[in-house]
């Protein structure tokens, strides 16, 4: 093989062997890692990448949007480790989330892959470890106060792990076992990823990645500046309102501009960032406006940074898409999933066949349940459950679904094995899709009982209670989100509450958005919905003005 | 008259196998006929009669029937079960179709997720609460059992009801007293109970399996009721068993209480004949690999058993994307099925890429070769251009192949749009298709602590052979068998399949918390049921084996790794062996142990069965000259060659020929290149090593 002569036959073979190190160390990392989040929601990613840092294969599963933060963190940690300072059986670790996944517990690792005396390749992860310290207050102000942070250092050298760092580091979290459990299953996952492009390497008879890593970042790059190239030129917006901290609701404003193959998005006019925990740094918001275009415009080639070269994100510095560090970060999400719904909405008119409304899921609702058991045993439960997707030109949305993430829900009982606590319901929550041609996927309610006999503590991280997920091209808005005690309070999706013993909390998990007009419903799809449960005859009325005594739908 | 004769019956989607068999008469026969799919018995019927009358064997003196069948699989795919009603928890009823609430497809903004088994106005909740320990945290509301099962047969007009309710598994009072209170008033109503069927902690696949259970199980009654009385009616007075998807068999009587057990009988017969060639020739690390016209199958034999897995994804939307099922609770051979088939068809994609399937041409229209109106380039059509296929002896000679029409669909369809040479183009489907096969099984082994060049390849299926060098290359294996009928040989697995039972009861603990009474307990029932059913299915008490093993884990984990527990009773004295065993398995498969870290199992294991049948297939061969001929034959990494052919039915034992060689077959060919030697061994197998692949 030739430089810069790799055949369409060679590309499609070694392509596909790079992905499936990928796959196969995320497996190992998923199946020995300890974290419930790593496990129900999906809070990790493993990626390679060249060596200059650069993605060359993801991992299928994980976060989707992560992946796209990985060649970004290999190259800031570059800056501080030069590529000529590593060794065969170095590691490096931190979790700064100016550098990293955007918040401290998500643990991120650069492990270099030598072919020979030769550095050919980096492998990265990342993975949301259960506890890195900190205070446990909803809204931290500052981040001092939501962990320990981890600078770029290097938790092993030359193969010898650097003791002293995890020592220092497991005495500063709660749950150390898992925490050393999960940074061992990203190990193994480095392990892997070594092992493979090395035997890879040895069989493709390749000294080093260069020509390879050209090929498959060309190819891709080249597809999604096609793709581009198809959208008319011009400038495209949208606005979102959140509800941000109490007293202080947020505003994103998106603009895209499209011109040729290039896509340009800015956050200009978004609000400043705010003294609470859901401020995004800029790493995030770009790969969470990556993510949603990719899979938009150019879903079927595997992901790799040449994907997103055509792509840029800007945003203010010191606004709530792009806060200056060192603002607190914790909870990043909940402004940083909302993202994708402003980017479906300012190319709705563009590519209406494609895009769906927004989700209401974006961003994830988050229950945490902290408490003792019967016999002082403290436990910290998170519960993952999902609202509905957003609708699209082609079927309703899908009912309690994540996106922009993945994470998905754990069983009841092996919950309530875990922890003392009692379900009482678990099911969709009837009209709570945003109605449309096409109708907003159904949330959910989950009650839960505080069987401890002594208080417990219930934290809430949400939002989308009073800005609910709104519906695309004439559709209706999904039902937000809320949460309501049995003991008569009802708490804001950013609360913290003691819940008295025998007590309950519900919580509303928000419905998707509805597509196109209501009135353009098929008229059997709302009588199979009546039907069914998932529509109220009386909702029918009120929103898609349906008559029951139609014979066509009454059927 | 002695029963002595047994025959096998494998119902597949297009075709129904028939193997018959009598070791002491010596006599082996072999049947396809068209599968009926309006009355899939008339094909069994038919086809038994021909067998018998062929090897001039007279009903009374057939033993045992075994049957296996894609009828199951194929109700759940196309959705033509019973409509189900569904009885569960109060607040709940929407947990089946909630799942796990993941995209299994994160890169598509569309994928839509399987379609629920049972539809919401026919699931109804009940108030009555277990609690995680099983203690009674509501009672059983028994008014509103009744009301609802009222609702669901005379509103819903449910064919078949399952019942499931939280933590059922621990505890499964509430269930067995609806079912009592439901058959009260409908006593024919068939009623699956979710702590019966999959008696495991996770509510969403253990009801669910219920579920499917319930969904398939009025067909699997009247059809097995049916295919019993037929039988009778032809003079049969032997045994009719079915064959399970864990690789073992079972009496009709189960098959129709638990018919979702049955729905990988097909594949299983497969890996059921590798490991029995494998354990009859001693080798025991053998991956098996089944290659047919849309799909490639690959399992791990070790010792002369085939792997096992207790999950399994049934009727994917999308096949080859894992999540795209409905998961269930089910002991299955563990294979790994992917779209790599002789159908599969060659393209082109958005990055100029070329892909091999997994689209297929299926037989129909089938490949270009074969002249049936494919008009898309497949494998079967490299395989023809690359010299592995003869033009005029495929099928034994009863298909002409069409090579101009293939070289031509390969020059339009590919080598153009690639701007490549045709015969490049047509070997680089070569290397794609073996690229994902070698794939798919670096990762199964990959997940499971193994090192694939350890291990021997035994290829069949109609491409198995065909593909089986190149693969065994790409994984650097130094080993291929292929057995003889490759083609037909699956079918040979019904007759070396033993009855067995696979139990198994929930009962998350600590290690080091594990009430060991408790445990006795369980296995006690278990084996008790096993016994009862081992000795209905012909078993005679002193014969019957079997194994404990117990799902674990680290505390804190959501994955187990399958470890066996010691010899010896159950009891307290077990623990320290457990924990070392489950250090063991871990430290196999991920490398590395987390010393101190406290362990907790999940399920109890129980795995009974009499010992399987030992068979000898008795073949004679043809006096004609083993040499066909010479062709030119493309193998990856020398280039062209020229090759013998050989007719592998004039091939004795003993005989050793070198490569580059071509062995055909009535329904295969096998080639191997200049590196390889091959041996015919006892059993005609043919053994083939290749040079300079040393095991590591």
């Amino acid at each position: 093989m030739t430089e810069e002569n790799i055949n369409p036959i060679t590309l499609e073979v070694w392509w596909s062997r790079l992905a499936a190190i990928a796959d196969e160390a995320a497996t190992t990392l998923l199946r020995t890692a300890f974290s419930t989040i790593i496990r129900e929601a999906n809070d990790y990613s493993v990626v390679l990448l060249n060596a200059d840092g650069e993605t060359i294969a993801e991992c299928r599963a994980g976060i989707p949007a992560f992946h796209a933060i990985m060649g970004v963190m290999t190259r800031h940690i570059l800056e501080k480790f030069p590529v000529d300072t590593w060794r065969p059986g170095d590691c490096v670790i931190t979790n700064h989330p100016w550098m990293a996944t955007g918040h401290l517990p998500d643990i991120a690792m650069v492990a270099p892959i030598f072919h020979g005396d030769r550095l050919v390749g980096f492998s990265a992860t990342a993975a949301h470890v259960p506890d890195i310290g900190g205070t446990p207050t909803m809204g931290a102000t500052e981040l001092i106060s939501e962990g320990l942070l981890i600078p770029p250092v290097r938790i092993a050298r030359a193969g010898e792990r650097n003791q002293d760092f995890v020592d220092f580091l497991l005495d500063n979290v709660r749950y150390s076992d898992q925490v050393l459990g999960d940074l061992e299953a990203q190990m193994a996952a480095h392990d892997v990823c070594r092992r493979r492009v090395v035997e890879f390497l040895l069989e493709t008879g390749q000294q080093d990645l260069v020509m390879l890593s050209t090929a498959m970042h060309d190819a891709a790059e080249r597809v999604m500046r096609k793709e581009i190239e198809a959208l008319p030129d011009g400038v495209y917006r949208s606005s979102l309102d959140a509800d941000g901290v109490e007293g202080q609701p947020t505003r994103i404003e998106c603009s895209i501009t499209v011109a040729g193959d290039r896509m340009h998005i800015d956050y200009e006019g978004s609000s400043p960032q705010v003294n609470h925990s859901i401020n995004c740094t800029i790493n995030y918001t770009t790969a969470y406006s990556i993510y949603p275009v990719k899979i938009l415009l150019d879903p079927h080639t595997r992901r790799n940074e040449g994907s997103y070269r055509p792509i840029t994100v800007s945003a203010p510095e010191g606004s709530i898409v792009n806060a200056r560090f060192p603002a607190p970060v914790m909870a990043r999400h909940l402004t940083g999933h909302m993202l994708s719904c402003l980017i479906y909405q300012a190319l709705a008119e563009t590519v209406p066949e494609s895009v769906i409304a927004d989700s209401g899921g974006a961003p994830a609702l988050r229950v945490q349940l902290v408490g003792r058991d019967a016999q002082q045993k403290p436990f910290s439960m998170i519960l993952f459950a999902c609202a509905g997707m957003g609708a699209s030109s082609r079927h309703d949305g899908l009912s309690t679904t994540a996106f922009p993430s993945n994470s998905g829900s754990g069983s009841i009982e092996a919950l309530e094995v875990e922890a003392p606590i009692l379900f009482l319901k678990k099911e969709y929550r009837p009209d709570s899709g945003g109605a449309g041609r096409y109708r907003g996927g159904l949330g959910q309610d989950v009650r839960v009982e505080n069987i401890t006999g002594a208080p417990m503590r219930v934290a809430l991280v949400g939002d989308r209670e009073k800005n609910p997920p709104v519906g695309i091209l004439g559709g209706a808005p999904g039902a937000g989100g809320r949460a309501t005690f049995s003991h008569g309070e009802s708490a804001s999706l950013k609360s913290m509450t003691m819940m008295p013993a025998d007590a309950s909390v519900t919580v509303s998990f928000a419905g998707g958005g509805g597509y196109g007009p209501p009135a353009a419903r098929d008229r059997a799809a709302i009588a199979a919905d009546i039907d069914a449960g998932l529509v109220s005859k009386e909702a029918a009325i009120r929103d898609y003005g349906y008559d029951p005594t139609d014979t066509v739908a009454g059927q | 008259m002695t029963k002595t004769t047994r025959i096998g019956v494998d119902i597949g989607g297009t075709f129904t196998d028939l193997v018959l068999h009598d070791d002491t008469r010596g006599v082996t026969w072999t049947g396809k006929r068209l599968t009926t799919p309006e009355a899939p018995g008339r094909a069994i019927l038919e086809g038994i009669e021909r067998l018998l009358k062929e090897s001039g064997t007279s009903i009374d003196q057939v033993h045992s029937v075994v049957h296996g069948t894609t009828l199951i699989t194929n109700t759940v795919l196309e959705r033509t079960g019973a409509r189900v009603g569904l009885i569960t928890t109060e607040g709940f009823r929407d947990v089946l179709e909630m799942g796990r609430e993941i995209r299994y497809d994160v890169d598509d903004l569309h994928a839509r997720p399987v379609p629920v088994i049972v539809p919401r106005q026919c699931r109804i909740g009940v108030p009555g609460r277990l609690r995680a320990d099983g203690a009674e945290h509501v009672a059983l509301d028994e008014d509103a059992v009744v009301e609802a099962a009222r609702v669901l047969v005379e509103e819903q007009n449910v064919e078949a009801l399952a019942i499931g309710m939280l933590h059922a598994y621990v505890n499964p009072a509430h269930e067995r007293r609806a079912q009592a209170l439901i058959l009260e008033r409908y006593p024919d109503l068939l009623i699956t109970l979710s702590s019966e069927v999959a008696p495991e902690i996770n509510e969403y696949e253990r009801i669910n399996t219920a579920c499917v259970n319930a969904y398939v199980q009025p067909r699997v009654h009247g059809y097995l009721n049916a295919l019993e009385s037929d039988l009778a009616a032809t003079g049969f007075t032997g045994e009719l068993y079915i064959m399970l998807s864990s690789g073992g068999i079972t009496t009709v009587r189960e098959a129709c209480a638990f018919p979702v057990a049955l729905l990988e009988s097909g594949p299983a017969a497969g890996a059921m004949a590798a490991s029995f060639i494998a354990a009859g020739i001693d080798e025991n690390k053998v991956i098996s690999f089944d290659m047919g016209g849309t799909t490639a199958k690959m399992c791990l034999v070790e010792s002369g058993k085939p792997h096992i897995k207790h999950e399994f994804e049934a009727g994917r939307l999308d096949k080859f994307k894992p999540g795209s099922g409905l998961p269930l609770k089910l002991t299955v051979v563990d294979m790994i099925e992917i779209g790599s088939g002789g159908g599969s068809i060659g393209s082109v994609d958005d990055l100029g890429l070329l892909k091999v399937g997994p689209r297929s041409a299926g037989s129909v229209p089938g490949p270009v070769a074969y002249g049936r109106g494919g008009g898309e380039p497949t494998v079967t059509d490299s395989d023809l251009m690359m010299g592995y296929l003869d033009a005029d002896f495929f099928l034994g000679g009863e298909m002409g192949l069409a090579m101009n029409e293939v070289e031509k669909a390969m020059e339009e369809r590919l080598a153009k749009p690639l701007n490549l040479e045709n015969r490049v183009v047509a070997a680089g489907i070569q290397e794609i298709v073996t690229e994902n096969m070698a794939a798919a099984t670096r990762m199964h082994l990959a997940e499971k602590g193994r090192d694939p060049r350890q291990y021997t390849l035994m290829a069949f299926g109609g491409a198995g052979p065909v593909h089986a060098y190149a693969l065994a290359k790409r994984l650097k294996l130094n080993r291929v068998i292929v057995p003889m009928g490759a083609g037909v040989i699956s079918a040979f697995g019904f007759l070396v399949a033993a009855p067995s039972v696979n139990d198994v009861r929930g009962y998350p603990a600590p290690l080091a918390r594990v009430d060991w009474d408790t445990v006795a307990g369980l296995y006690d029932d278990m084996e008790t049921r096993a016994r009862a059913l081992l000795l209905s299915a012909g078993g005679n008490g002193e014969d019957i084996v079997v194994h404990r093993s117990a799902d674990m884990r680290y505390v804190g984990q959501g994955f187990e790794v399958e470890v066996a527990l010691p010899e010896g009773p159950v009891g307290a004295a077990m623990q320290a062996g457990v924990r070392d065993n489950f250090e063991r398995a871990y430290r196999d498969r991920f490398a590395r142990s987390m010393a101190g870290y406290d362990v907790e199992a999940i399920n109890w294991r129980l795995h009974a069965r009499v010992p399987g049948r030992d068979i000898s297939l008795a073949y004679s061969l043809v006096d004609t000259p083993a040499v066909r001929g010479e062709r030119r034959v493309h193998f990856a990494g020398f280039g062209d060659c020229t090759a013998k052919v050989y007719d592998r039915y004039a091939l004795k034992p003993g005989t050793r020929i070198q490569g580059p060689a071509v062995f055909e077959e009535r329904e295969s060919s096998f080639g191997v290149g200049p590196d390889c030697s091959v041996v015919v061994d006892a059993n005609f197998n043919l053994v083939a090593d290749i040079e300079g692949a040393p095991a590591p």
